[in-house]
């Protein structure tokens, strides 16, 4: 009778397992953010690819180094003042209380008693990266690296991450006001960094010989299996980017957007996947292009993504396939209006950004969000849509209308003629002979669809 | 010389000069230091590689 459990004694141990089991819950919050964050290093290698291969070989490195620069100034970037400006600017234009998110705050390092900070903080600068990075395509061969390393710091640490706060935060105005529902972030990371893009790309200018008397020329990409190759790496770590928008809750709450209404990984993986599919079918039928088909995995996946954990499956693949039709015909009017952009990130970020948003209200309209917040309406939505595109494009025409007025946007055009590789960087990237693929500035048999060769 | 902790009891944030906000302030200012001066030195970089090819 001694040994006997006493009712204090089960409640002890009941206590401790308890314990141990809150601690493993945590631990795997942060493990699932940790692989996150690292799955979505494979988009930047795959932006490395692609817009390496992209590139005529003389400005391929240059391509690269800007990309790898990028990663490296945004990380700073967003530890410094984007996860105070996430935290900060909920409600506005004005700060409320975020001292905890200021670089120089205890909350923002090594911490026993905090297993969130951190792991969010990274998750959240790579997202800052990624947005940062879908501007770096669309500029090759003639920006200066200086001025797209401004640009970019800009993108991915402030512009992107006002517009974060605003609709994905917890209490974002847009969410608070209009319901509005990103949970893949098609507005707040690609509609914004889309139109962004556009801004600098009206200042920017195209490359030298890509329009003839008004015509649009064929500028070959050095490498197109490379850029397919890089394409299809970025999808790989859109599963690290999708992850990382889904919040893993503690207790018995489980798995829910970042509204805070339920969601599961389920739903996420039906429509990521049935909306890639369909983006490529879409983009297939359209071009019949290589580079346009595998990008139509990026434009399937974004046109589905703010809808992600509500759409019903086939829904999505529908939307996906036309949003991929449409998406090529939005990036040959660009091209027919004098924009030269080198990899269709206008239409393929910011077009199908703006779209995913608004067809959310469409198709969603009605939906519930959590307790005390509006439903899910078309105009809600399209007021988001709305300030997503100018969140992007007003700030990336501003400063890259500065940065040409100093006379610092542009490469020289004898560098443009000599390649920014040879001239900068001092280097080549084959040097022991021409590759099989070298470009050639004037002619091509082969047709390229979004060059309007069929006209 | 950094450490903000003598003992790993009851501890919370543990790291170097968590104990001293005006270090971190400077440690932020030293980041913040780099990213302006390293794209400084691009740019003069930049500007001297095009003035070869004038």
């Amino acid at each position: 009778m001694e040994n006997s459990p006493t009712l204090e004694s089960l409640q002890a141990a009941l206590d401790a397992q308890q314990a141990v089991f809150e601690m493993h819950q945590a631990m795997n919050v942060e493990v699932f953010y940790w692989w996150c964050t690292a799955i979505m290093l494979m988009i930047h290698a795959g932006f490395l690819a692609y817009e390496m291969g992209a590139s005529r070989s003389k400005n391929a490195l240059a391509a690269g180094i800007k990309n790898i620069l990028a990663i490296a100034l945004i990380i700073p970037a967003f530890y410094l003042f984007g996860w105070w400006i996430y935290n900060a600017f909920p409600t506005g234009f004005v700060p409320i209380e975020a001292a905890a998110a200021l670089p120089w705050s205890t909350s923002m390092g090594p911490d026993v008693q905090d297993m969130g900070t951190g792991i969010f903080w990274a998750a959240f600068a790579l997202f800052g990266a990624t947005t940062g990075s879908i501007l770096s395509g669309a500029v090759i061969e003639r920006i200066r690296v200086s001025a797209f390393l401004i640009l970019t710091i800009f993108l991915g640490g402030v512009v992107w991450i006002m517009a974060g706060a605003w609709g994905w935060h917890p209490d974002g105005w847009l969410l608070t006001k209009f319901g509005y529902h990103d949970v893949g972030a098609s507005g707040v990371v690609h509609a914004v960094a889309g139109f962004f893009t556009l801004g600098v790309l009206m200042n920017l200018g195209a490359r030298k010989g890509k329009f003839i008397n008004g015509v649009p020329q064929i500028i070959s990409p050095h490498s197109l299996p490379m850029t397919l190759i890089g394409l299809m790496m970025i999808i790989f770590g859109f599963f690290g980017f999708l992850g990382g928008c889904i919040i893993f809750n503690g207790g018995e709450t489980g798995w829910t957007t970042i509204y805070g209404t339920p969601t599961n990984l389920s739903a996420f993986a039906f429509n990521t996947l049935m909306g890639f599919a369909g983006g490529i079918i879409g983009c297939y039928i359209a071009t019949r292009d290589p580079f346009w088909t595998m990008s139509g995995g990026l434009v399937g996946i974004i046109s589905v993504a703010a809808g992600l954990d509500i759409y019903s499956p086939s829904l999505a693949f529908i939307i996906a396939v036309c949003t991929g039709l449409v998406a090529v015909q939005f990036a040959k009017f660009l091209e027919k209006r004098g924009i030269d952009d080198a990899v269709g990130a206008v239409s393929v970020h910011g077009f199908t950004g703006v779209v995913a948003v608004v067809l959310v209200g469409v198709f969603a309209g009605g939906t519930p969000n959590a307790e005390g917040m509006p439903a899910i309406s078309f105009v809600g939505q399209f007021v988001g849509a709305i300030v997503m595109g100018l969140m992007g494009f007003v700030p990336g025409y501003g400063l890259s209308f500065l940065l040409k007025k100093a006379n610092s946007l542009r490469v020289p055009e004898a560098c443009e003629d000599i390649g920014i590789d040879e001239v900068e960087l001092l280097a080549k990237p084959y040097p022991e002979g021409r590759v099989p693929a070298m470009a050639d500035l004037t002619t091509s048999d082969v047709p390229n669809k979004l060059a309007n060769s069929e006209t | 010389m950094g450490s903000s902790i003598t003992t790993w009891e009851n501890v919370s944030a543990y790291f170097t000069f968590a104990d001293n906000p005006f270090a971190l302030v400077l440690f932020a200012i030293g980041t913040a230091a780099i990213i302006v001066g390293l794209i400084i030195s691009i740019i003069r970089h930049e500007n001297a590689a095009f003035e070869k090819i004038k």
